[in-house]
């Protein structure tokens, strides 16, 4: 797989992005992903807006197409289809918990979580070192049959850390590249990657 | 209390309230409920000591098997109970206990003590035999993903012991260990173990809690609530946490166990029905909430069970509460000379406040508008917007200045953008966990999820307004009306408190000084709160941009501004007293580290 391809599945994901948000997820060098990106400008893959690329309605036709081929060989494999597998049922989790983070159950009803209880945004957060902990296996066999797929732990790791370390925004905030984002993000990865669907 | 015998175990009755540091935070709060003279289900302690030496040695420390058996004979005999055997068989509980709480520690193993003849006694007991043997399954299910961290998905409720055995063996390679005391001995040392997780470790790294405290196991003697009809579970609140109304508020199911209250299985009843049904546990449970509130200073949740009539309080804390709880509460315990106006103002959060205060429907719109569609509310609040059907579109009309409603059949990450630009979101399928819910309530979007297959097409180009808490979509823009603040007793003797306490000043916008101000709106990245320092520095007030926000309020009282713009007034007057305390605190840290 060329990093051409790698660049513009990148920009497919983060959908609306600069530079270096396409770096950061793909582990492609910046120099690489700006120089691809102003090659595929020229080309009219890509269109630019205040230094945000984002891929034009014929370019994603055209990545959608290529992804079969570039992907044959993980959507032929066993441990990958396996480990995703996992990785759906923690998801299953995942969404519960971070609906749970955002509400909160009080005298049996459940209300918006405005955080003012430690102790309950701190439980939440245990839960979901927990259930990080929980995915980690199949995360790692899926990046065996990607290796590019291996960034994605790291970014939740980062993400868990700084919750646990007190900035709860790395929970759920959907401006950064929270858990949640990046959760979201990798689950969007791997659907394209072997062509499923969202499964609301 | 340093008897020699008992070197690596404290048992808990009341006697004595024994150092926090040497027995963890759970025990310390269970010892210092049976010295307060409450019921509660009797408990021993592994204390952080024998945590030390085995983190020292990777062993046990010599003594502590002997010791066991010793704490759990005194529990049998406590009890009138027998673990592992016996006719009236005792369950315990195995739980981790720090001196401060954090992440990563182990969970509770429940039902410990469950066997197969255990498990018969059970069923002659409380006749019940699905019950005992959903015990056993529970026992199993928690031991194997904590102490074995076994990967198995689910024990079938169908199986037996046998089979779950199996299964873990398949899983593990090895089965669970022959008796009750190895299984007991192997948690207790999974407690110890995960005192040095990853999560732990770095949580006392980043909070410079010393690594060599350790933490204790409590183990605690079990308590069922549906031996019989004069047996139950529940929670009560000392005091309502949705209104803050000064009465207790509960919920009582009898003959169940806590679990079935908890996982909804059963629709409890309210606590009147405890009252007919078992009247003495009732009046302790009163008692038990009046002195907890005072003890602690705070409306308490508390946990509990009735055994044969007999009342046993497992946990009680400081309750979660609704914002308009968070208020009453606060304001009422200041006017009954419980707590003084520091700890009220700590007690309320500008948060708490701004949602007491956001934007509502005002009376009688709802009832005369037509509603186009309805569906799940997801996230509360009200917005309004002509209804755009893509992302893109969203984002154009909304850069262009025009209100925009979402609608879409389902979110995915590629429409956050749209979604960013949106007074709120709707969907046609999905519900309170699909992407659309939660993203909308990460941004405190109003969002209405599941609102039928086809919706889109009925809306697309209306102007409409959504109300989240509603879950209704109505025709038109509706009157939208903001709460007074100045109208609420309670909110205004909070206002009083706060700007007392405040280092600056709050002008709603009518009201505000034209001097030295700057407005943030006509400033290049004036919306992004890390910008503000350098951006307000010099001036004698700001208004506009991130101003209003917890962290540009503490910008403002971090570089003495005199006065911020904004309204509501009171989340501001209290993000201010929050903001100097915390600056008073990292200067005096500074300060330290100074000299």
């Amino acid at each position: 797989m060329n990093d051409r391809h790698v660049v513009l599945h990148g920009l497919a994901i983060k959908k609306h992005a600069a530079p270096q948000e396409v770096a950061d997820i793909t582990g492609l060098d910046i120099g690489t992903v700006a120089r691809l990106l102003a090659e595929e400008e020229g080309r009219r893959r890509v269109v630019t807006a205040a230094g945000k690329f984002m891929l034009t309605g014929p370019a994603q036709v055209a990545l959608r197409a290529e992804y079969s081929r570039v992907y044959a060989d993980q959507r032929a494999s066993i441990a990958m289809s396996e480990a995703y597998g996992q990785f759906e049922k923690i998801n299953a989790e995942l969404k519960q918990l971070i609906t749970d983070w955002q509400t909160m159950d009080v005298g049996g009803k459940k209300v918006r979580n405005d955080h003012s209880s430690t102790d309950h945004d701190q439980q939440l957060i245990d839960r979901l070192g927990t259930l990080h902990e929980r995915a980690e296996p199949a995360l790692k066999r899926m990046a065996k049959e990607l290796p590019r797929l291996s960034i994605y732990p790291r970014k939740l790791i980062a993400a868990l850390e700084k919750a646990e370390d007190g900035a709860i925004e790395w929970v759920s905030d959907a401006k950064i590249a929270s858990y949640h984002t990046v959760w979201f993000e990798m689950h969007e990865d791997l659907l394209r990657i072997l062509g499923r669907e969202r499964d609301e | 209390m340093t008897n020699p015998s008992h070197r690596w175990i404290t048992q808990l009755d009341g006697s004595n309230l024994p150092d926090k540091a040497l027995i963890g935070g759970k025990a310390w709060s269970i010892a210092r409920m049976m010295s307060l003279g409450l019921p509660v289900p009797p408990a021993f302690v592994v204390t952080t000591e024998a945590c030390r030496a085995f983190l020292r040695d990777g062993a046990f420390p010599q003594g502590l098997p002997e010791e066991m058996a010793t704490a759990i004979a005194r529990l049998e005999q406590r009890t009138g109970r027998t673990f592992g055997h016996g006719v009236k068989p005792l369950l315990i509980s195995v739980r981790s206990g720090a001196p401060v709480s954090m992440p990563g520690m182990m969970d509770t193993i429940l039902n410990l003590g469950i066997t197969r003849d255990t498990e018969a006694a059970l069923v002659v007991e409380c006749g019940d035999g699905r019950f005992a043997r959903d015990v056993h399954r529970r026992f199993y299910d928690l031991y194997a993903h904590i102490v074995l961290k076994a990967n198995i998905d689910v024990f079938p409720p169908d199986g037996d012991a046998a089979s779950w055995n199996r299964q873990i063996a398949d899983a593990t390679g090895a089965g669970l260990p022959e008796t009750v005391y190895a299984q007991l001995m192997a948690a207790v040392r999974a407690v110890f173990e995960s005192w040095n997780s990853r999560r732990a470790k770095r949580y006392r790294e980043h909070h410079g809690i010393a690594h060599h405290l350790g933490t204790a196991v409590t183990i605690q003697a079990m308590v069922f609530g549906n031996r019989d009809d004069s047996s139950g579970t529940g929670v009560v609140f000392s005091r309502n946490p949705l209104t803050g109304d000064p009465e207790p508020f509960g919920e009582y199911l009898a003959r169940a166990q806590g679990e079935d209250v908890v996982s909804g299985k059963f629709t409890p009843n309210v606590l009147s029905t405890m009252k007919l049904r078992v009247p003495n546990a009732y009046q302790g449970l009163m008692a038990a909430c009046v002195i907890l509130e005072r003890e602690n200073g705070d409306v308490q949740d508390i946990e509990f069970t009735v055994q044969n009539g007999e009342l046993y309080l497992l946990q009680s804390r400081a309750a979660k509460r609704a914002p308009a709880a968070a208020v009453r509460i606060a304001v009422d315990m200041v006017r009954e000379g419980m707590i003084d106006e520091v700890t009220a103002l700590d007690r309320v959060t500008p948060e708490q406040v701004r949602l007491l205060l956001a934007p509502r429907l005002a009376e009688g719109q709802a009832a005369q508008a037509q509603i186009l569609a309805s569906g799940e509310g997801a996230c509360p609040g009200v917005g309004a917007g002509v209804v755009v059907t893509s992302s893109d579109e969203a984002e154009i009309r909304a850069k262009a200045g025009e209100a925009v409603v979402l609608a879409r059949p389902t979110t995915s990450p590629e429409d956050v953008h749209g979604m960013l630009a949106a007074k709120a979101v709707i969907t046609e399928t999905g519900g309170s966990t699909s992407h659309a819910a939660v993203v909308s309530r990460a941004l405190g979007l109003p969002c209405i999820v599941g609102c039928g297959v086809s919706m889109l097409a009925g809306l697309a180009g209306r102007t409409v307004t959504v109300d989240g808490a509603l879950g209704h979509i109505f025709a038109g823009q509706l009157e939208v009306v903001r709460p007074d603040e100045t109208a609420d007793p309670r909110l205004t003797d909070i206002a009083q408190w706060a700007a007392r306490r405040s280092p600056l000043k709050v002008y709603r916008p009518s009201e505000a000084p034209s001097e030295l101000v700057i407005d943030l709106n006509a400033v290049e990245g004036g919306e992004d709160p890390k910008r503000l320092p350098t951006l307000i520095r010099g001036y004698h007030g700001a208004r506009g941009g991130a101003i209003t926000s917890d962290e540009g309020v503490r910008a403002a009282v971090a570089e003495k501004l005199r006065f911020v713009v904004g309204e509501p007034v009171l989340p501001l007057l209290i993000a201010a007293v929050r903001a100097k305390a915390s600056l008073n605190v990292s200067s005096a840290a500074t300060d330290e580290g100074a000299q």
